[in-house]
């Protein structure tokens, strides 16, 4: 885009309906003009049924899960049952003579683990290390399940057992086994994640990352009135999607085809080239639907990798599906964290110091960060951070729903309110205070306390342990931030046939966060049409590129380019049929499935028919999206970081029933800033789905390992325990429509803001509850109990 | 609902199985459906693998999220933690014959009308839960609609959307009746 | 899950017949609703070569309800427990147990004398690891046993013998050709063992046909509840039936049952004592909790479950009122 030429234009800014002002911004010449305020929109801003639900209801939607091909065969991994060894041998030949078995294969490389940075003895070995129980080894495709199973038993693994850690605690003792025998680097995934290159290892401490320290943190507590200091504990969450992680690869001569359980198709595809060396035009990646990723779900993985070695041997498609337990235990999770914070303020509530010296465990991957909410939310001269990934024979941390933030907001949010319970400030009119950087974030939130605390009703919250009896209740709130990202390397295209059908095509994915329904929404918007008159495609690598269903970035890169798409398909058809209406391109516009001259309705052709006679047989256009008007703060890669970031308020009500310890969550009114929002529906469900995740990881969520054998003791549904509907409290939701002015359609992502703030919101409302504070997740009767014992 | 056009195959099927598979029919939809199956299969693995039927998920494979559900003789079933054997001389209904010529069934309307579903992937289990409780009680309360989806899991978090779709249906199928 | 060999068993004696020649090479097991089961044999800790299927027996699914008591026929569903007019007016904590059980879907499977012949739900238990790799050291005890504990850690996983005891139920076991035994269903439970292949007295080719329970007075009040971390459905932190007999405003005699506490579910003796010929109200409740609770010996994760506890036996008391 940087040929483009740029013109000044003057757009809307601020919140729709409150504080909507002018601003002057670069816009690259032929940008769409930009849209009113949603109420003056047709199709977008309006509640279009999702496009997918008729076939979700029914049964109908494929699933990598459900793809059954001719001659598939099915496969079964091997995964570790040690911690820590080195792997001598592996016999395969008596699995490979069971009936049925058409194919096995032992992995030479582990993906999703820090590697070595220097791989030394490392590099000899025959077998990847194992570092973890439930490390995939090996995996046997066979014409059945029950075959491949069976086989599985018959491979023989020999261990050199090595010793091994598997609780934070233990493994921050400088004398405990290391889990690796040097230095790593953690490579970033298309979900994010990765850790910072070169940073000093010392046993399994890697760190510090001193990330957004500034000024002189003495000083800052020197100038202080009161300093809060806490420790913050946080656990292992693991994603659950309700369909695991899984592929169907299917390798023939002339083309890899891989069905993929993803968030990215084009990460499917682009690992696959690049670890079986093969071009990318010739691997195809599909995702039809995907049941639930929540950041786990890119790349091929290590049991993608095992199934195309499986095809490619078998010369017959493979289907490698996870069960539950390797779901848990294998591809990702939330990693924990202890966070010890310490926040000097003034009297007034400005804040003058903020220290952070935290650890993550991410099991054998880096990049346990607690994200940047300490440093880069509130204004604060005086910041120290420092930061350690922790390493233990454990799964692998994945990139889960606002990875960092969640963990790091839950201390950094509960800490505010605790400076505000010391400095007699009312919470909410604490973040009046000290929220005040200069960005939309900010401005969205200052709205959204006023409207949530209006929601909650805030003037009836007490003080803190007001109940007598043994059952409290209580109020809390917490506040949200989440970047505004913007995925540069996304593409659409709008192909409108002679008979009036409109496809929109991109190589992103809806994983049931209604993509699909929104790219029809923008594309219908601008033709005039309904949305169902717009046939979508997505979840195909052979499209142009799309984002990742990850960083809350698909609908604020994906609606651009296609808006801008089919504005210029508007604007060619509008030149070829304005003769037959002699009228001048310009005055045509598209409205309830007509072409007509602005302001003349009798002068105007239904789409289809107009399309007829003006002879267009076929049009194809394509965009880009383009950089924000305003660029960006960041840059690293196709992902670029708004200095805008996305806000969100979120209230909660408990009750606490301080004999037994159950927490109950009786209430969320959660307010929410989106850009524009597309779809409020849609944005609704978004949030829902992040507050009920919050409440789960909040409040039940414990991924539990037996420390003498590295095994995941929950890796179930049962035991390792969610939200169901009975802990379901009434959700609230309320949006404010912000526009920005950054692009042409102003939309911004809400999966993740909606779900950083619920575990601080529903912490806080337990401090106002018990006039204790909940310093561990989850809260647990055991963690309950023992924070009402705390002194 | 799903108004049986045979009866399931009975008692002719009683005796000695397996362990290789054998010819098991079912009645699924209204259909007897036949296929090779050995006695450790269950009836989910029969639907999807021997049959096609793909609507019924398999979340969890032990009966704790429920994204299996099917009726059997009308009532909720966890078809991963059901041998297909046993379910013989018995009423099988998947998502798929829960709409009948077309006509979706009116939870799976209000599944769509208050999007109800987010990935989808429990969203068969959750309506054949919901139907089955708009089919028994018209009348039913939120309470009930709590109860029965207790044993389901939504990893997306739709709970109150489902709420709401299901007690609109059963409000929509009261004013169905009472016409 | 490897194959087996089926067979539905026409009747008693078939089945008793076919169950006897089960061996350590060639086990037979029994099956019913299957809910136990079929999770043992996917974890791969039960591996039968042959699996007699009870459910083909008609005549085991029967409640009978009358002056002289109830009969539950082994195959018995909770949901038809739950569901049963007579059981909630009469057993009330047997209702509440059966409709606080597992899900709606389970409960529609799972039989009576499945759940009482259910292996633990213990997490070390059920991982095949744990029974083939290494042995458990139950290191991760929080949902483990508060009382007695120095053998096993493991508790006992059927709610439904909770109030069953209180209710003192007793089980019917038969070797088929006539012969039967019927045994008070707190001798029948064993501490839970990874060694045995049953937690219960039953023996080879013994089937459980019934659970009997006696008649109840009409000055009887009772009341079951199960304290979870999760309401939809989950196991028990612990869970408490109280069932009293009344003189006036008085209690004349009380049973007191704790589950998911010790390896079996606990009667509360010195609880008991303490509330006869007493009224009841929050005094003599809170006494007899403490009562209860007395000598627990917690472990170093699962202290929290005895103030639990306490809490639910006295709030379980008052709430049979």
């Amino acid at each position: 885009m940087s040929a483009d030429a740029f013109e000044q234009r003057s757009l809307s800014a601020g919140i729709v309906g409150a504080a909507v002002k002018q601003v002057t911004r670069k816009v690259p010449q032929g940008e769409p003009p930009p849209w009113p305020a949603n109420a003056e929109l047709q199709v977008v801003g309006k509640d279009v049924p999702r496009m997918d639900a008729l076939d979700k209801v029914t049964g109908r939607a494929r699933y990598t899960f459900d793809v059954q091909l001719p001659g598939m065969l099915y496969a079964r991994t091997l995964n570790s049952t040690l911690p820590h060894a080195r792997i001598k041998s592996i016999d395969t030949s008596r699995a490979e003579k069971h009936p049925g078995v058409r194919a096995v294969h032992v992995l030479d490389r582990l993906l999703m683990a820090a590697e070595l940075r220097d791989p030394g003895d490392e590099a000899r070995e025959p077998y990847p290390i194992v570092r973890f129980t439930g490390q995939p080894i090996a995996a046997v495709a066979a014409t059945s399940a029950r075959a491949a199973e069976a086989a599985l038993a018959l491979i023989r693994v020999e261990y050199e057992p090595m010793p091994h850690v598997t609780e934070f605690e233990a493994a921050i003792d400088p004398g405990s086994p290391p889990v690796f025998p040097g230095p790593t680097e953690q490579q970033a995934t298309a979900g994010g994640g990765g850790a910072a290159k070169g940073l000093p290892q010392k046993g399994n401490l890697r760190g510090p990352s001193k990330g957004g320290s500034r000024g002189e943190i003495e000083r800052g507590f020197k100038e202080a009135d009161v300093v809060v200091e806490g420790e913050y504990r946080t656990q292992v969450q693991t994603h659950t999607p309700l369909e695991p992680h899984g592929v169907v690869a299917d390798w023939r001569d002339e083309e890899l085809t891989i069905y993929a359980s993803t968030q990215h198709v084009m990460s499917v595809r682009d690992e696959a080239a690049e670890i079986f060396k093969l071009p990318k035009e010739k691997i195809r990646a599909i995702s039809d639907y995907t049941g639930g990723g929540f950041g786990a779900k890119y790349g091929i993985g290590n049991y993608g990798t095992l199934a195309i070695h499986l095809s490619r041997k078998a010369r017959a498609p493979v289907r490698l599906v996870l069960d539950r337990r390797e779901e848990h235990v294998s591809v990702g999770n939330r990693p924990s964290t202890l966070q010890r914070l310490k926040i000097g303020a003034k009297r007034d509530g400005s804040l003058t110091a903020i220290e952070l010296h935290s650890f993550g465990t991410g099991g054998v991957a880096a990049g346990a960060g607690v994200g940047m909410c300490h440093h880069s939310m509130y204004p604060c001269p005086n910041v120290s951070i420092e930061h350690y990934d922790v390493f233990t024979n454990a799964g692998p941390c994945a990139a889960f729903r606002g990875p960092g933030q969640t963990q790091g907001i839950f201390a950094f949010e509960q800490a505010i309110d605790a400076v505000a319970a010391r400095l007699g400030i009312d919470p909410v009119a604490m973040r009046d205070k000290i929220d005040t950087r200069d960005a939309d974030d900010v401005r969205a939130r200052a709205a959204e306390r006023r409207i949530g605390a209006e929601k909650i009703g805030w003037s009836r919250r007490r003080a803190p342990g007001s109940d007598a009896g043994p059952i409290k209740r209580g109020i809390g709130m917490a506040q949200s931030m989440w970047p505004y990202i913007v995925n540069s390397y996304t593409t659409c295209e709008i192909r409108i046939a002679g008979d009036g059908t409109v496809e929109a095509f991109c190589g992103t994915q809806d994983i049931g966060t209604g993509t699909r329904t929104v790219f029809a929404q923008v594309v219908a918007e601008e033709l005039g049409l309904r949305a169902e008159d717009v046939r979508v495609h997505v979840g195909d690598s052979r499209f142009p590129p799309g984002p990742p269903s990850g960083g809350s970035r698909v609908t604020s890169s994906l609606t651009p380019a296609a808006r801008n798409a089919a504005h210029a398909a508007a604007r060619d058809i509008a030149s070829r049929v304005a003769p037959l209406l002699k009228a001048p391109p310009d005055e045509l516009i598209f409205k309830n499935g007509r072409i007509e001259r602005r302001g003349d309705s009798k002068t105007s052709l239904g789409f289809a028919e107009a399309l007829r006679r003006a002879g267009i047989e076929t049009l194809v256009h394509r965009a880009d999206r383009r950089d924000d008007y305003e660029g960006y703060a960041r840059k690293a890669g196709e992902l670029n970081i708004s200095p805008h970031a996305i806000g969100g308020v979120q209230f909660a009500e408990v009750c606490v029933d301080t004999q037994t310890g159950a927490v109950k969550v009786e209430r969320v009114v959660a307010v929410h800033d989106c850009g524009r929002p597309i779809n409020p529906k849609l944005v609704e469900s978004q949030i829902l789905g992040g507050v009920t995740q919050g409440v789960s990881y909040a409040l039940y969520e414990d991924r539990r390992l037996d420390a003498a054998t590295g095994v995941q003791l929950n890796a179930n549904i049962d035991q390792y325990k969610i939200v169901g509907s009975r802990e379901t409290p009434q959700i609230e939701v309320h949006l404010i429509e912000l526009l920005g002015g950054q692009s042409s359609t102003d939309a911004r992502g809400v999966a993740e803001p909606a779900n950083v703030a619920t575990a601080a919101a529903i912490a806080n409302a337990f401090f106002n509850a018990t006039g204790k504070r909940i310093y561990t997740l989850p809260m647990t009767p055991a963690n309950v109990l023992a924070a009402l014992r705390a002194e | 609902m799903s108004v049986a056009t045979q009866h399931p195959p009975g008692r002719e099927q009683l005796g000695t199985f397996g362990p290789e598979p054998q010819p098991l029919s079912l009645l699924v939809n209204g259909e007897v459906r036949t296929a090779l199956a050995d006695p450790a299969t269950t009836l989910v693995e029969f639907l999807r693998d021997a049959l096609g039927l793909t609507g019924t998920k398999i979340g969890c494979d032990r009966g704790a999220c429920s994204a299996c559900t099917v009726w059997i003789d009308g009532e909720v079933a966890a078809s991963c933690m059901t041998l297909a054997l046993d379910a013989r001389e018995r009423n099988i209904t998947t998502i798929e014959g829960l709409s009948r010529e077309g006509e979706l069934h009116p939870v799976q309307q209000a599944f769509i009308d208050h999007d109800a579903l987010q990935c989808g992937f429990c969203t068969p289990g959750m309506v054949m839960s919901c139907a089955q409780l708009v089919n028994r009680n018209p009348d039913c309360t939120l309470d009930d609609v709590k109860t029965a989806i207790s044993g389901h899991l939504c990893r997306c978090g739709t709970y109150p959307n489902i709420f709401k779709a299901t007690l609109a249906a059963a409000a929509a199928s009261r004013k169905g009746q009472a016409k | 899950m490897r194959s087996f060999e089926w067979v539905d068993a026409q009747s008693i004696d078939e089945a008793a017949t076919l169950l006897a020649a089960t061996t350590a090479n060639a086990p037979v097991i029994a099956k019913a609703g299957g809910m136990d089961v079929l999770d043992l044999m996917k974890e791969g800790i039960v591996q039968p070569t042959r699996v007699v299927n009870l459910k083909a027996i008609r005549s085991l699914g029967d409640v009978k309800l009358d002056n002289s008591g109830m009969q539950l026929g082994a195959l018995a569903t909770l949901a038809q427990i739950e569901r049963h007019a007579g059981i909630r007016s009469h057993y009330r904590a047997l209702a509440e147990a059966a409709a606080h059980a597992a899900t709606p879907q389970v409960r529609n499977a799972a039989t009576i004398g499945g759940n009482l012949l259910q292996r633990p739900r213990c997490w070390y238990f059920r991982n095949e690891h744990f029974h083939r790799v290494a042995d458990p050291d139950h290191s991760e005890h929080q949902h483990h046993a508060i009382f007695e504990n120095q053998q096993t850690v493991m508790v006992h996983a059927s709610t439904l013998a909770t109030p069953l005891l209180a209710y003192d139920a007793s089980v019917h076991l038969t070797l088929g050709k006539g012969s039967s035994r019927s045994v008070e269903l707190k001798d029948f439970l064993l501490p839970p063992s990874m060694k045995r292949d049953r937690d219960t007295i039953i023996a080879d080719g013994e089937i459980l046909t019934h659970i009997s329970v006696p008649p109840i007075h009409p000055a009887t009040r009772c009341a079951y509840h199960k304290q979870t971390e999760r309401d939809s459905y989950d196991w028990p932190i612990c869970d408490v039936a109280v069932v009293l007999q009344m003189n006036g405003d008085t209690v004349a005699s009380a049973k007191i049952v704790l589950g998911w506490v010790a390896p079996v579910p606990r009667r509360a003796v010195d609880a008991e004592e303490i509330l006869i010929s007493r009224p009841l109200d929050d005094r003599s409740a809170s006494e007899a909790a403490a009562a209860a609770v007395h000598g627990a010996t917690p472990l170093a994760k699962n202290a929290y479950k005895v103030p639990v506890l306490e809490t639910v036996i006295k709030r379980t008391i008052l709430a049979a009122r």
